[in-house]
């Protein structure tokens, strides 16, 4: 197995009374599709969220190690130092999409290399590129209310993919799918990320979107309770 | 409904004191100011002179440029109440309730907010303030007694401002869907029509002819009627073609936006231009008027003061005195409103903020956008409408230029200082945005 791009060593996290992690350990290696699994509750999420740098746990400690091998303590960051990591470094592809409506499929794609700093005319020729070669170039110019939930979701895969990110975060990607369109969104989600050499992590509900990734970690009570590598 | 249920479900919900105290302010503010005006101008309905026609008239010209402002905050607050009750709301609709019956509470809610700000505002004006009595009126000061509302009429104000509340309220919520999913705006693309640009050439092309005929008339009775109809004639086109012309600009600004916060801003106001100008259009109104009325009523001055009684020279004083106080009114009236409807907006994109702050994206660009969403049509429009009435009225603005610099100097400073007073209240809504910002 590849070495870890990021390792996770006795997270914790309590909301109020409610333990969403307690004392996860994991480790998600470079090119691989990890799903975590569970039921709502089993912290999966904020799993997730600890990994991505978007909360911080009680305790514990998460560490990203780059493609060039630079080593960045993410637990250990500031939170503005962990923004830049994410819209640096990681990409995000939620549930519903989260696409800003106002904006067209393209502009919502270059806007992730424009945050970046990109100018619109550099960012614009990336984003038409990664739409095209997910099948959405007649789409380019669409807003967000004129595409359907599938093509929404892959102007999101896009997205987050453009800025050449190592490793790719989705939260129930295909949740509000029906299945023959998310089967599709993950053949695109998994063709941009392992496809490419890049990372991904998951988390869903689906048995079927599991069954597709090379290696699945099953939560229960904020703990991982069982893992397993997909043939 | 069983009124029991509305008592229960008009429960405050704990944390969420910015988005009732936000609306309550804003009419609070808007119905003292609405007293100040209507105390102020009370008194013109009590004379019967020559002049006293006028008066009554430039009275109520002001008190229906404050109505459009306070109608557009109405709206606001409505659609403030259904954002922060989303969930409860959509809960209900789960439960059965139709959406007239969901629609009926958020009336009531928004209605009962405006009705405190109303009462705090109308108790706070209760006692009029002393400056009102020291403004003088035909040369002479008149003393808080003149300016003095009876309880009754503060009454009668009050409740005019609750139903305008209650009935913007109603208007304002078509744009809303309650659905047992959720909460959230009508998703439309508005468009304007070139055609209104056309109409509002052809009617600015003849205020203008008319204009030119100003200087030959004589008396400021008869001026200030044919002023009253040009100004009204162009008042009335700058609505018509107020949403297209913001349109062609924020096409424009879109064409040349290289930053996230220049193509943010640029498309939300091409995503809803008539929104966009709901929001700006009361200092549309304010900018042309300023300009309009401030270069009538300089040059004005200058003319009664060579060839005229002191009736008139006072009706020329008093008018000034009119307008800045209608400009400074109707600033702070589309403060609150801006206030107000970006609260609504907060609110409205929660879950897209949460997601641009997982994608990395600083609060500060978001920001940013929506600042820039208000202030540059705010600037476009300001300036357009400044530019439209100096078209219409541009010989006699040239010769105020020269004749009455300091008249004029004074209203552009009330303009620019109202345009500093809804920058002010765009930062009102900062907090509400880092929550939703906010890291866990």
């Amino acid at each position: 197995m590849n070495d870890p791009v990021l390792n996770a060593h006795a997270l914790t996290k309590n909301y109020g009374p409610t333990r969403a992690l307690a004392g996860v350990d994991a480790a998600v290696h470079r090119g691989e599709s990890l799903a975590i699994m569970g039921a709502s509750g089993s912290g999966k999420t904020t799993l997730l969220h600890a990994l991505a740098g978007i909360i911080s746990p009680d305790s514990g400690s998460v560490a990203f190690t780059s493609a060039s091998g630079e080593r960045i303590d993410v637990t250990g960051q500031s939170e503005s130092v962990r923004s830049r990591l994410r819209r640096e470094r990681f990409g995000f592809v939620f549930q519903q999409g989260l696409l800003i409506p106002e904006l067209t499929a393209i502009e919502n794609v270059a806007l992730a290399l424009m945050i970046n700093g990109a100018k619109r005319q550099d960012a614009i020729g990336p984003a038409a590129a990664w739409l095209q070669s997910l099948g959405l170039a007649w789409m380019e110019d669409r807003r967000i209310g004129e595409l359907s939930g599938g093509q929404a979701q892959r102007v999101a895969i896009a997205r987050a993919q453009v800025t050449g990110a190592e490793l790719i975060f989705a939260d129930e990607p295909t949740g509000a799918l029906d299945s023959h369109t998310s089967a599709e969104v993950m053949d695109a989600l998994l063709w941009s990320t392992t496809g490419q050499g890049r990372t991904l992590v998951v988390v869903t509900h689906d048995p079927q979107v599991a069954a597709r990734c090379t290696r699945v970690l099953r939560m229960r009570d904020g703990v991982i309770v069982d893992a397993e590598v997909n043939a | 409904m069983n009124p029991q249920v509305v008592r229960v479900l008009l429960r405050p919900a704990p944390g969420n004191a910015a988005t009732l105290v936000i609306p309550a302010t804003a009419f609070a503010i808007v119905t003292a100011l609405v007293l100040t005006v209507v105390g102020g101008a009370q008194s013109f309905w009590g004379w019967d002179d020559e002049m006293a026609l006028i008066y009554q008239v430039l009275a109520a010209v002001a008190l229906v440029l404050l109505v459009v402002p306070l109608a557009s905050l109405g709206g606001a607050a409505a659609r403030l109440s259904a954002r922060r009750r989303d969930e409860r709301l959509s809960t209900l609709r789960l439960l059965g309730v139709t959406p007239a019956g969901v629609g009926t509470i958020t009336v009531v809610e928004s209605t009962l907010i405006a009705t405190a700000g109303v009462v705090a505002g109308g108790i706070r004006r209760l006692p009029p303030a002393p400056p009102l009595g020291l403004i003088p009126v035909r040369r002479r000061r008149r003393g808080l007694g003149a300016v003095r509302l009876s309880p009754a009429m503060i009454a009668v104000v009050c409740a005019g401002a609750v139903l305008l509340a209650a009935v913007s309220a109603i208007l304002g919520l078509r744009r809303v869907i309650v659905s047992p999913l959720g909460v959230r705006m009508r998703a439309q693309v508005t468009r304007v029509h070139w055609v209104r640009g056309v109409v509002a050439v052809l009617v600015v092309a003849a205020a203008f002819l008319t204009a030119q005929a100003i200087p030959a008339l004589t008396g400021a009775v008869t001026i200030t009627v044919v002023l009253a109809g040009i100004f009204a004639g162009t008042l009335a086109v700058l609505n018509l073609v107020g949403p297209w012309a913001l349109a062609v600009f924020s096409r424009s600004r879109l064409k040349r936006a290289q930053t996230p916060e220049r193509l943010l801003a640029a498309r939300t106001v091409l995503d809803d231009p008539k929104a966009a100008w709901r929001q700006v259009g009361g200092i549309a109104m304010a900018s042309f008027m300023a300009v309009f009325a401030g270069t009538g009523v300089s040059l004005m001055n200058v003319m009664s003061s060579s060839d005229a009684g002191d009736s008139n020279l006072a009706l020329v004083e008093d008018m000034r005195t009119g307008l800045i106080i209608t400009l400074v009114a109707s600033f702070i009236m589309v403060a609150a409103s801006v206030g107000v409807t970006q609260a609504s907006d907060v609110l409205d994109q929660r879950p897209l903020h949460r997601s641009l702050h997982q994608l990395g994206v600083p609060a500060e660009t978001v920001d940013a956008a929506r600042r820039r969403a208000i202030m540059s049509p705010l600037l476009f429009t300001a300036l357009g409408s400044a530019l439209c009435a100096g078209v219409v009225v541009f010989p006699l603005l040239g010769i105020t230029l020269i004749v009455a610099p300091v008249s004029l100097v004074t209203i552009m400073a009330v303009l620019a200082a109202g345009i500093l007073t809804v920058w002010l209240s765009t930062l009102a809504t900062r907090p509400l945005l880092r929550r939703a910002f906010a890291p866990a």
